[in-house]
């Protein structure tokens, strides 16, 4: 770092707090949003921590005039927070802006307008990113990590300033994203439940009133909670939402819906193209489509093995391995298949032994009992039509369309 | 921890006092002690050292009695290693016991309690039955909670050595029959479940058979041997690990009386043998409330009268109540005292 002078430093501090009240008097949302985005590390913010690790005595400059001081509540800890945040110490930084964070949302309430929204959406954004990392820096000292929580709970007092009739409320959404994030990351994602039931039955908000780029974010998490209630029909709704309206040129955030999307779709039986899985690197999906085409239940389960770690992390893991009973479903059409090229009259009869030989064939060991209670849950679930007769071990099939296609439905359940 | 260092030097200065040293250090010597929970600082002369604790643990192991006065025995011992803050090999025996007992006599809630400080001093890498435990806290997750989010979670935390026991692998392919509704490897895996997989597993059996007969009734036609049902359902009783289909009949017999609780349909073929009418059973079939479980004995009991009886098996929240009432040092009758039908068919003695 070149050597900076105490005249050099007391110079960039007072040039911040002068940019700072003057945002607020020309009301100048967006220069004041970029005052405030500590982990931009942009060059002028850490030259600005470099001054007030020099100077020393910031504070003194803050009550010197009016303009400054009026602001001091949040301007003070803002300092200290960049200070510390400098030096490396992210848990002092995350309780410094949280402080400065606290002040800002009175002021901000004051506020007539939503002129400042962009700066309290970076308000927002910083808690949680410096609370990660004060977290982070707790767990690796062994103490345990309780400062995102606190991030939540600020965001949730930010909620309350947003939840009201005037032109502030377009930031809701935003802030939602925010705490989705938090909860998700945290575990806590039945905390995720108030706030959507706040959005979605709340007579001051109106969905579509709110910013494109919040839509997608919320309907993208919105639509893993579906996912992980298997309440498949609403996830490919809200998933296939977020898909639409995402700019495409941000792959890497349609690769994160596909990576839902696709396990959704494979559950209605809708089955993607190959150059999806290629363009967007979701490579882990082809043996489990190419299962799902060939019946190929050894394939299914290998990939599954083979990927368990990623998509159990992910949370797909369930809905993947009950696109069993659909490989299972096309093992057995193309049986009939083959029974209906060999002697279409008896076709409609498959013996439970013919169906324990195919299994075999693909290494996979499974007595009569077993496949008797795959095939009873398949007939009960509707993907195969017909009856089982237990006496002479033979599946019944339904001379009419005895392997339904799913057509956007989920398997029964 | 327990500080290995004693310094009652009267000219040390504050910061040199041994705080670890002022855990009160027990004198008693009794190995058979009531739960009395403390409400202050203990006398030293009603905690156990170390070593006869290690005697208690071993005498309540060894016990005949019934669930309660262990259960109560254990508490106390639990008691006595906490306010000496001893948290080592003995603690994690003394709660694995408790524990294993607790799934015994099916008492979830003391399970839970235990289960979750082994987590904490497994954590501190003090050595006990990880595995065993591990399984065990996988089926809890699987046929307790409805969340999908728990499950996966669960899974996703387990290493690969842990999930090459063969105790947590057992627990896996639960997890696996129970997410498809595969009926027969359930059943399967009950019958040679260790540890005490089984005990967790009981929880979940009476769903399991719903799940299996709702779906047999809807696929197969015109009727299933109720042997068969009988068979595949876990109902048949193997006598020490004699494989021989029962004899006595006592399984079918009980397969019979369970599907006539569930509105089941049965009929009787041309050689004598009882079938299932699944046609006409996919709409009778029916979840009876469980007040209609069979209940027997008397209503009113005193507690003192408990601690000396002989085993018995029981619903959980009945142990619940019952620990509750004993923990505030009241004596009261009971209530409501049910039981349910153990999977092996044995009759145990009732309340």
């Amino acid at each position: 770092m070149a050597y900076l002078s105490m005249g050099e430093a007391h110079r960039r501090i007072t040039e911040y707090l002068n940019r700072f009240s003057d945002a607020v008097s020309f009301q100048d949302g967006a220069s004041l949003k970029q005052l405030l985005s500590v982990s931009s590390n942009s060059p002028s913010l850490l030259s600005l921590a470099d001054s007030l690790n020099v100077f020393q005595d910031a504070n003194r400059l803050i009550k010197q005039s009016e303009k400054y001081s009026q602001f001091g509540e949040i301007i003070a800890p803002f300092f200290r927070c960049m200070q510390s945040y400098r030096t490396g110490n992210l848990l002092d930084a995350y309780h410094a802006f949280e402080k400065a964070a606290n002040a800002f949302l009175p002021e901000f309430r004051n506020w007539e307008s939503a002129w400042a929204l962009e700066a309290l959406y970076v308000v927002a954004y910083e808690i949680r990113i410096l609370a990660e990392r004060a977290d982070r820096e707790l767990a690796f000292n062994g103490k345990s990590p309780e400062k995102l929580k606190g991030a939540g709970s600020f965001l949730m007092k930010v909620f309350g300033v947003l939840a009201g009739k005037g032109p502030k409320r377009v930031g809701a959404l935003y802030v939602t994203c925010q705490l989705f994030k938090i909860y998700f990351k945290l575990g806590t994602v039945n905390l995720c439940r108030s706030v959507i039931r706040s959005i979605e039955t709340a007579r001051i908000f109106d969905f579509e009133e709110f910013p494109k780029r919040d839509k997608v974010t919320y309907m993208y998490y919105t639509g893993r909670l579906e996912v992980f209630n298997e309440n498949f029909p609403a996830a490919d709704h809200k998933l296939s939402y977020a898909l639409m309206h995402c700019h495409p040129h941000n792959e890497a955030n349609i690769r994160m819906i596909l990576k839902y999307l696709i396990p959704v779709k494979l559950s209605i039986g809708v089955l993607p193209k190959d150059w999806l899985l290629e363009k967007y690197g979701l490579v882990e999906y082809n043996n489990v489509i190419q299962a799902l085409k060939r019946g190929d239940l050894r394939l299914l389960r290998e990939a599954l093995q083979e990927h368990e770690d990623r998509f159990l992390r992910s949370g797909v893991f369930l809905v993947l391995e009950k696109l069993e009973l659909q490989v299972y479903q096309r093992l057995l059409k193309k049986i009939y298949i083959i029974q209906k090229q060999r002697d279409p009259s008896k076709a409609h009869q498959m013996k439970l032994e013919v169906i324990v030989k195919a299994l075999k064939w693909l290494e996979i060991d499974m007595d009569l009992d077993e496949v008797e209670c795959i095939v009873a849950i398949l007939i009960y679930k509707n993907l195969v039509k017909g009856y089982f007769a237990h006496k002479s071990k033979v599946v019944v099939l339904s001379k009419q369309d005895p392997f339904p296609k799913l057509n956007s439905k989920p398997v029964n359940s | 921890m327990l500080s290995k260092s004693l310094d009652d030097s009267g000219s040390k200065a504050v910061e040199d006092f041994d705080w670890d040293a002022l855990t009160v250090k027990g004198t008693c010597q009794e190995i058979e002690k009531r739960y009395l929970r403390l409400t202050s600082a203990p006398d030293p002369s009603t905690v156990r050292p170390e070593e006869v604790l290690e005697k208690a643990l071993l005498m309540v192991h060894n016990s005949q009695k019934n669930y309660l006065y262990r259960c109560d025995q254990l508490k106390s011992i639990r008691q006595d290693l906490t306010v000496q803050r001893i948290q080592n090999q003995l603690t994690v025996k003394v709660y694995e016991t408790h524990a294993r007992l607790a799934l015994e006599a099916g008492d979830l809630p003391e399970y839970n309690q235990c289960q979750s400080q082994l987590k904490t001093l497994y954590a501190e890498g003090i050595e006990g039955c990880h595995m065993e435990f591990a399984a065990y806290n996988l089926l809890c997750v699987i046929l307790h909670s409805n969340n999908n989010r728990d499950l996966v979670s669960s899974m996703s935390r387990l290493n690969e050595g842990t999930k090459k026991d063969k105790a947590v692998k057992h627990a896996l392919a639960v997890r696996a029959a129970v997410t498809s509704g595969n009926y027969v490897m359930f059943f399967r895996l009950y019958k040679e479940a260790p540890n005490l997989n089984t005990c967790l597993m009981d929880l979940y059996v009476e769903k399991m058979r719903y799940r299996a007969v709702t779906c047999m009734s809807r696929s197969y036609r015109p009727t299933i041997p109720v042997s068969y049902i009988a068979q595949v359902l876990g109902f048949s009783s193997t006598s020490d690990g004699n494989d021989e289909k029962d004899s006595d009949g006592s399984g079918l017999e009980e397969c019979v009386e369970w599907m006539k609780a569930h509105g089941a349909c049965l009929t009787t073929d041309n050689s004598g043998e009882m079938q299932l009418d699944t046609k006409a059973s996919s709409s009778s079939l029916y979840m009876p409330e469980p007040e209609d479980a069979v209940a027997h004995g008397d209503a009113n009991l005193a507690v003192n009268d408990f601690l000396t009886r002989t085993p018995f098996f029981c619903e959980v929240n009945f142990l619940a109540l019952h620990k509750l009432e004993s923990d505030r040092g009241e004596s009261q009758g009971l209530g409501k005292a049910t039981s349910r039908m153990p999977v092996d068919g044995k009759q145990r003695i009732l309340i």
